[in-house]
């Protein structure tokens, strides 16, 4: 049992990864947001960076006057003595046009002075990039010798991993092309292996989005300089999309970049462009929209250039026959459409295999999608009647034409059914439909109670409703009057859900209680209050009486006085020795400790006291009647 | 037929009378004492209905464990019955009246309420 179900498993793994098609992306809307973030007042030489280089990637222009600004503001802010400071200064003014930075020779040995193993890997990038970007000489074999001697260096590589790549790739790109770049692109490979794989479908780095976003913005640029395809599979560019643009909104101006950076790079590198296709509105047709339109997009959702769409299979969910096969979308205006309803579809949910064709680079561009065909119903051949039970009087059949209200009322008794038998039938096939709600609703006009029923298809899908009214009448609660009937259609793939009153009906049930206003729900209302009863002393007979008895009860210890002094009982044995004396007091003390028992004490306590008291009168009494004995003795 | 009873009862109490020693008399009234003592408690118990239960039970116990007991007692220092009872002594079967007395009192005393 429980390989089958692991089997199961990996089969939904295995097709979940075969099809990874990417889950997020930058909308229009992101992209604006994040325009907008990046559009922000420069607070210094590195906002100006982030904002200016973002926006440039980003495809936007930056306007006339606001380069003069810019320009301006660089020199101003501008440390000839920081290489951060040179580094961004001249990576903005790379973006303007028209912005020259003034370089001395100071500037230029500063600059290459960092060029070496000593420096960090982020200050090695950022000097290579200015002196590439200030267009001073660099020589590309002291960088390699920088960038493996800054790698051998560092003691703590898993920290910042990708950060340090990102930098030392970024570096790389920025070599002249003759240089032996190859090694380098290789070890991306390593690299990627310390991603952390969320769930199949998130590839990111443990220090996060910025590094994971730089790091891909690195890795493309390389390999576009190198002109050599990255060492990346194609679910892992799939799983590093959704990562990086599943964040919707950025805590700084370099997370911001990062994001425009990695965003750029995506959508215009040689290799790997994500392919984004997604309905234009809700993926449903009907008879009155008839095509299915897709947007097909990069992932900053501009359109691809080259691509076409094309339908691969097209299939019902429902009975999985297959409708469509290898039919392609005409391009309309940036927009793709199919005409389904042409292949005159059934309503209900299709499953669509959509290819993306056209450019090689294209990753991810097998989609699925769940297209809905939805259509409009119509009640056909409403018929009404009432039936008696013994069917000894013949049925009369009303038709009721949809929407109109049936004319008369219907009465019914106890002793009848009511029935009702209707068809719903698709209005542009006239196939007959069986909807997922089909109801049979009886509302009390007076009393305001409804009751509600489900009518059931047959086997040639005609409907039919029965209510025995004598077998029902504890639903309606036996309240005779006039119910409305209405019939209640609806369905997901329906754009027409009914809401029909048929007619009306009066129900006549026998031993009716008053007809009571319904009380929506009495569960709930503080219930009527209960009174403890403590249990009663039982009935005690009159003092009087037991007094009486009493006496009665002592009397029979006078007769027995009288008795034994008759038979002339007397103690004049009693010798006054000791023990019997104690014998006495000890029996006498016994005899006091049973009152005090019923009175005072507990079994534990009396027999405590009559283990002593016993013991003492116990002894004594043997010495006693010992005595007796002896004096009864004749020899 | 009344004849004969009448007759039978007077010659049964003049052998009594005649026959019995004192001691055993003494005994016999104690007994006929218990005896209506009992009686009077039950006929309370008829009368006046069974409340306390547990008092009238255990005062009517006491009544019937104090009559054997007292029957006992009789047999056993009954001269006549000397032969049954070769290794008790009266004194002996006095004080087992005494114990057996003891532990009726306590059973009594604790069932009584």
């Amino acid at each position: 049992m429980y390989w089958l179900f692991g089997l199961f498993v990996l089969s939904l793994a295995l097709a979940g990864a075969q099809a990874l098609t990417p889950a997020h992306y930058l909308s229009l809307p992101d992209v604006a947001r994040l325009q907008n973030l990046l559009s922000q007042q420069f607070t210094g030489l590195d906002s100006a960076y982030y904002s200016v280089v973002g926006l440039s990637k980003l495809g936007a222009t930056i306007p006339d006057h606001e380069v003069r600004r810019i320009c301006q503001f660089l020199k101003s802010q501008l440390d000839p003595m920081s290489i951060d400071s040179l580094f961004f200064a001249a990576e903005t003014s790379q973006a303007i046009s028209g912005c020259e930075i003034p370089v001395s020779n100071e500037t230029r040995d500063i600059l290459l002075a960092a060029v070496s193993e000593d420096s960090t890997m982020t200050q090695i990038h950022r000097a290579v990039s200015a002196l590439s970007s200030l267009g001073l000489p660099l020589a590309s074999q002291e960088v390699v010798g920088a960038l493996t001697g800054r790698i051998n260096k560092e003691d703590n590589v898993m920290a910042g991993g990708g950060v340090q790549g990102a930098w030392h790739y970024s570096t790389a790109a920025r070599l002249s092309q003759q240089t032996e770049l190859g090694g380098i692109l290789e070890e991306i490979e390593d690299l990627t292996a310390r991603l952390d794989d969320l769930g199949g479908i998130y590839l990111q780095f443990e220090e996060g989005l910025e590094a994971t976003a730089l790091f891909v913005t690195a890795a493309y640029s390389l390999s576009d300089h190198v002109d050599m395809e990255p060492p990346l599979k194609e679910d892992q560019v799939i799983q590093l999309v959704n990562s990086i643009f599943s964040k919707k909104s950025w805590d700084s101006l370099a997370e911001a970049f990062s994001v425009a950076s990695a965003a750029a790079a995506l959508s215009n590198n040689r290799f790997h462009v994500p392919v984004i296709v997604s309905a234009l509105g809700p993926a449903t047709v009907s008879h009155s929209q008839p095509t299915l339109q897709l947007l097909v997009t990069d992932v900053m959702s501009q359109p691809l250039a080259l691509a076409n769409v094309l339908v691969e299979s097209a299939y019902s969910v429902a009975s999985k026959s297959v409708i469509l096969s290898h039919a392609s979308f005409t391009l309309n205006d940036g927009v793709f459409e199919l005409n389904f309803m042409s292949s005159r579809p059934a309503s209900g949910y299709y499953q669509f295999a959509v290819a993306v064709t056209g450019d090689t680079r294209l990753v991810g561009n097998h989609v699925e999608l769940k297209v809905k065909v939805s259509t409009e119903v119509v009640v056909n051949n409403m018929d009404l009647s009432v039936v008696d039970k013994d069917q000894s009087i013949g049925t009369k059949t009303t038709r009721v034409d949809y929407p109109s209200k049936g004319k008369s009322s219907f009465t019914a008794d106890s002793h009848q059914n009511f029935a009702m038998a209707f068809q719903l039938v698709d209005v542009n096939t006239g196939v007959e439909l069986t909807p997922h709600q089909t109801f049979v609703k009886l509302h009390n006009q007076k009393t305001g109670q409804e009751v509600v029923f489900v009518a059931e298809p047959d086997s040639k899908n005609l409907y039919k409703f029965e209510l025995d009214i004598g077998e029902r009448k504890s639903e309606f609660n036996s309240i005779s009057g006039t119910y409305s009937l209405h019939l209640i259609v609806g369905d997901a793939t329906l754009e027409n859900p009914i809401l029909w009153n048929v007619a009306d009906v009066v129900l006549k049930f026998v031993d009716e209680e008053a007809p009571v206003a319904i009380q929506p729900k009495t569960l709930y209302v503080p219930k009527p209050e209960i009174q403890h009863l403590f249990r009663e002393p039982e009935k005690k007979p009159p003092t009087v009486v037991s007094n009486t008895f009493t006496a009665l009860i002592l009397s029979p210890l006078l007769l027995l006085l009288i008795l034994w002094l008759k038979l002339g009982a007397n103690i004049s044995n009693f010798s006054f020795t000791p023990s019997t004396i104690l014998f006495h007091v000890g029996h006498a003390a016994m005899l006091g400790l049973m009152y005090v028992y019923w009175t005072h004490l507990n079994m534990f306590q009396t027999l405590k006291y009559l283990a002593i008291i016993g013991s003492v009168t116990f002894l004594a009494g043997n010495r006693m009647l010992a005595q007796i004995a002896v004096k009864r003795y004749v020899p | 037929m009344s004849n004969s009873v009448i007759s039978v009862i007077s010659r049964f109490l003049e052998e009594y009378t005649t026959t019995t020693p004192n001691k055993l008399k003494v005994v016999d009234s104690y007994l006929f004492y218990i005896l209506l003592t009992g009686a009077l408690q039950f006929l309370y118990c008829l009368l006046v209905g069974t409340f306390p239960f547990n008092s009238f039970l255990s005062g009517f116990i006491s009544c019937v464990g104090a009559f054997i007991l007292g029957v006992c007692l009789r047999i056993q220092i009954n001269p006549q019955n000397k032969g049954d009872f070769l290794s008790i002594s009266p004194e002996r079967a006095f004080a087992d009246f005494l114990f057996a007395h003891t532990v009726l009192h306590l059973v009594v005393m604790n069932f009584i309420g």
